[in-house]
């Protein structure tokens, strides 16, 4: 049953009085995000992994390098996949068992914002071509919700793929051999940065945590390269947005986003 | 801790042996007194209970306790208490003994993500516990913060005769509502009460088993708000 | 799993492992209680390079509602590992083996809740393995009693794990993963140390009748000694400075 989900009215009532009043609920600017922490190399064993805390949400990304078979017609590229999964602790109402549509749209925002930033370089990726390739997969698990996991996985992935060691490979006899020892930078060529918004009447805030996300009419997700273009996007909920708001939310994402990169810069620093 | 009759416990530890009546979140397994929660230890004279740190509310009839609709059917709404069950409000609490299903809607008195403040009628564990609002005290709450504190930690919030919550509602002019199930509804017309209520009462939730709380919350309250 | 060293020791002259222990030493282990806000009760625990994360939701509503016991609560388990865990990255689909390692877990908690006083309703543990490094059943199976003790669940004790095995001939306590690989036993034990209750147990291998006693043993010896760091979470989390 969803009842620790449904939002109790009296809540509802003061965080939409407070947002016509210019407040909100946790005394956040409406453009800013709540506190972000980054840590990278939590799982040593796997090849880059992050936890990232946004908020209250928390989230953990492991990323796993290993020798694949190219896609069909795309022998000259390596493969890149990202996976999303809201693990049943991270929330009485998350469920195991098969994914349902909210889980399957997280993780193909999520995909698709790193993807289509060109992030990582597959092009790079290749042992033979047409037969052998190099595949990242970057696997978020979300261990704890309090809203907006678009970002916290999006930040989580990006900072594990920063970081993580890429292994070498030669081919003997036709197969894939680890060259033990040596370790090489991830081919990287810019770092999206995901800022997703909420619209709870008129108003546009920036990181909705899960009492807003409960009260929200809308929400859109905008990916941001290092170029400060935009590459990905995604809007949800049961509302619209009028394009004087979607326009503004462009604005946003890249002014946001730009403060975001920063600390992924320095999560990959760190290393 | 010092007196040798108050301890804290884990699960499985052996409080004590000899012929006590085991009671609340403890059990006798041969001859020994054993904890069943995390939690304090009280020996007494014929009897021995574990005071919990942890856990969701059990419902004792006659208990105070907020509640937050989250459904209806069209006999009743069930609301939740913070505990393993729902408590069951039936429809004729609000609209009499002359209800009628066909014709009196339920979320005209009542929907969902309202918050209600109830006394628990009965419960016997086979069914959901039985609530009621038909008092003069109780019914829906229409203002107000809800703030979560752990069912265990409810009587320090009270105090020994009132005296901490009487002492928080001094100092800040707010109006609380204490539910035994841990949901404490906050009212205060000023912004600096409200707040400095809500962290009095955050402050028990976390440093109740320490003795000098009602210190540390003299302190606070008394202090310039920033 | 190809290109391993043929060269591994397991045990060399000295009795020293291939990993610096002694026959009779476990690998480190910390946990920590409470580590998730939405979570009942969590815990999470540091077996070695084991990583792995315990969260427990209840006694609530059980659903589907069939599955629920009128006369008592029901305790559901869930094992799973992340796909970054191990070696080869895996599928995140459930596999016959979690699925089995979940009800083993399931039934060596069975006996320490007390679940009469709760009828219709579920206590479900949650356990994620972020990295695997051998002996993932027991240390799960040891956060997951932290996590049940932190969400108040009422207990009769709590079970500790360990595995102990045979390497080299020797009996050894908490196999790590090559040791499981390539040694000759392994043994995986869940105990109640104040009831003296064995309430998972599993062997893969092959031991003589002494052998087995010692095995289990050892193995019960391994767990007591876990029990102390499960005790010590708790009391850091709820006790603070002032546990008596």
């Amino acid at each position: 049953m969803a009842s620790t989900s449904i939002l109790d009215k009296l809540k509802r009532n003061q965080i939409i009085d407070l947002l016509d009043k210019g407040q909100r609920f946790d005394g956040r600017p409406f453009d800013e995000h709540r506190p972000i922490t980054i840590e990278t190399n939590v799982i040593p064993h796997a090849n880059g992994s992050a936890r990232v805390r946004l908020g209250d949400t928390e989230v953990v990304t492991g990323v796993k390098i290993q020798p694949d078979r190219p896609f069909p017609d795309m022998g000259d590229k390596g493969i890149f996949i990202c996976t999303a999964e809201i693990l049943p602790l991270a929330h009485p109402t998350a469920e195991p068992g098969p994914p349902q549509e909210g889980v399957i749209e997280l993780a193909r925002v999520v995909d698709r914002g790193i993807r289509e930033s060109g992030m990582v370089d597959v092009s790079q990726l290749v042992l033979e071509k047409d037969k052998s390739v190099v595949g990242i997969f970057a696997d978020n698990s979300v261990t704890d919700h309090d809203g907006n996991l678009f970002d916290a996985c999006s930040y989580a992935s990006t900072a594990a793929i920063l970081t993580c060691k890429v292994p070498k490979w030669e081919m003997k006899d036709e197969k894939p051999t680890l060259v033990e020892g040596e370790l090489s930078d991830p081919p990287i060529t810019t770092i999206p940065v995901s800022v997703t918004m909420a619209r709870i009447g008129e108003h546009l805030l920036v990181d909705p945590n899960s009492d807003e996300w409960a009260c929200m009419d809308a929400r859109i997700t905008i990916t941001t390269n290092s170029d400060g273009n935009i590459c990905a996007l995604q809007k949800g909920g049961n509302n619209g947005f009028t394009t004087e708001q979607i326009i503004k939310c462009s604005q946003t994402a890249i002014s946001v986003g730009a403060k975001i990169r920063q600390k992924l810069e320095q999560a990959r620093q760190g290393n | 801790m010092g007196d040798n009759k108050r301890r804290y416990v884990i699960p499985g530890e052996v409080i004590t042996t000899g012929p006590y009546r085991p009671d609340q979140n403890v059990i006798l397994e041969d001859k020994k007194i054993i904890a069943t929660k995390v939690g304090i230890s009280e020996i007494y004279d014929d009897s021995v209970k574990v005071i919990p740190l942890a856990g969701k509310y059990v419902p004792k009839s006659q208990d105070l306790v907020i509640g937050k609709i989250v459904s209806h059917s069209s006999l009743s709404w069930e609301a939740d208490i913070n505990s393993c069950y729902v408590g069951m409000l039936p429809a004729s609490d609000v609209f009499g003994r002359n209800f009628q299903p066909d014709s009196d809607e339920l979320t005209s008195k009542l929907g969902k993500g309202d918050l209600i403040a109830a006394r628990i009628v009965n419960f016997d564990r086979s069914r959901d516990p039985l609530i009621t609002i038909a008092d003069r005290e109780l019914g829906k709450i229409d203002s107000g913060e809800l703030v979560r504190i752990s069912p265990s930690k409810v009587p320090r919030l009270i105090g020994k005769q009132g005296t901490m919550i009487q002492a928080i509602e001094g100092a800040t002019n707010a109006t609380i509502t204490i539910g035994q199930n841990g949901l404490v509804v906050v009212g205060c017309d000023n912004p600096d009460g409200l707040l400095k209520a809500k962290k009095a009462i955050r402050m028990v939730d976390e440093y109740a088993h320490m003795t000098n709380l009602t210190d540390k919350i003299k302190q606070m309250l008394e202090s310039k708000s920033e | 799993m190809g290109g391993r060293d043929s060269k591994l020791v397991l045990l060399d002259e000295n009795g020293i492992r291939c990993d610096g222990r002694k026959v009779d030493e476990t690998r480190k282990v910390t946990i920590k209680a409470g580590v998730l806000k939405n979570a009942n009760g969590s815990a999470y625990i540091e077996f070695g390079d084991n990583k792995i994360l315990a969260g427990v939701f209840g006694p609530r509503d059980v659903h589907p509602k069939h599955m629920s016991d009128t006369d008592t609560g029901i305790i559901r388990c869930r094992y799973h590992m992340s796909p970054f865990s191990v070696t080869e990255r895996k599928n995140p689909a459930p596999s016959r083996r979690e699925i089995e390692i979940g009800k083993v877990i399931k039934e060596a908690l069975r006996p320490a809740v007390i679940l009469e006083k709760f009828p219709r309703t579920a206590v479900d543990v949650y356990l994620e393995i972020l990295q695997a490094d051998g002996g993932t059943r027991c240390a799960a199976l040891s956060a997951a009693s932290v996590a049940l003790a932190d969400a108040g669940i009422p207990m009769r004790d709590l079970v500790a794990g360990c595995a102990a095995g045979k390497v080299e001939d020797t009996i050894i306590l908490d196999v790590g993963n090559e040791e499981d690989q390539a040694g000759q036993a392994d043994m995986p034990i869940g105990y109640m140390p104040n009831l003296g209750q064995v309430t998972l147990l599993q062997l893969d291998g092959v031991l003589s009748p002494d052998e087995f006693k010692k095995c289990v043993d050892t193995g019960i010896d391994g767990c007591k000694q876990v029990y102390e760091i499960q005790k010590q979470a708790l009391k850091d989390k709820f006790f603070g400075n002032g546990a008596a």
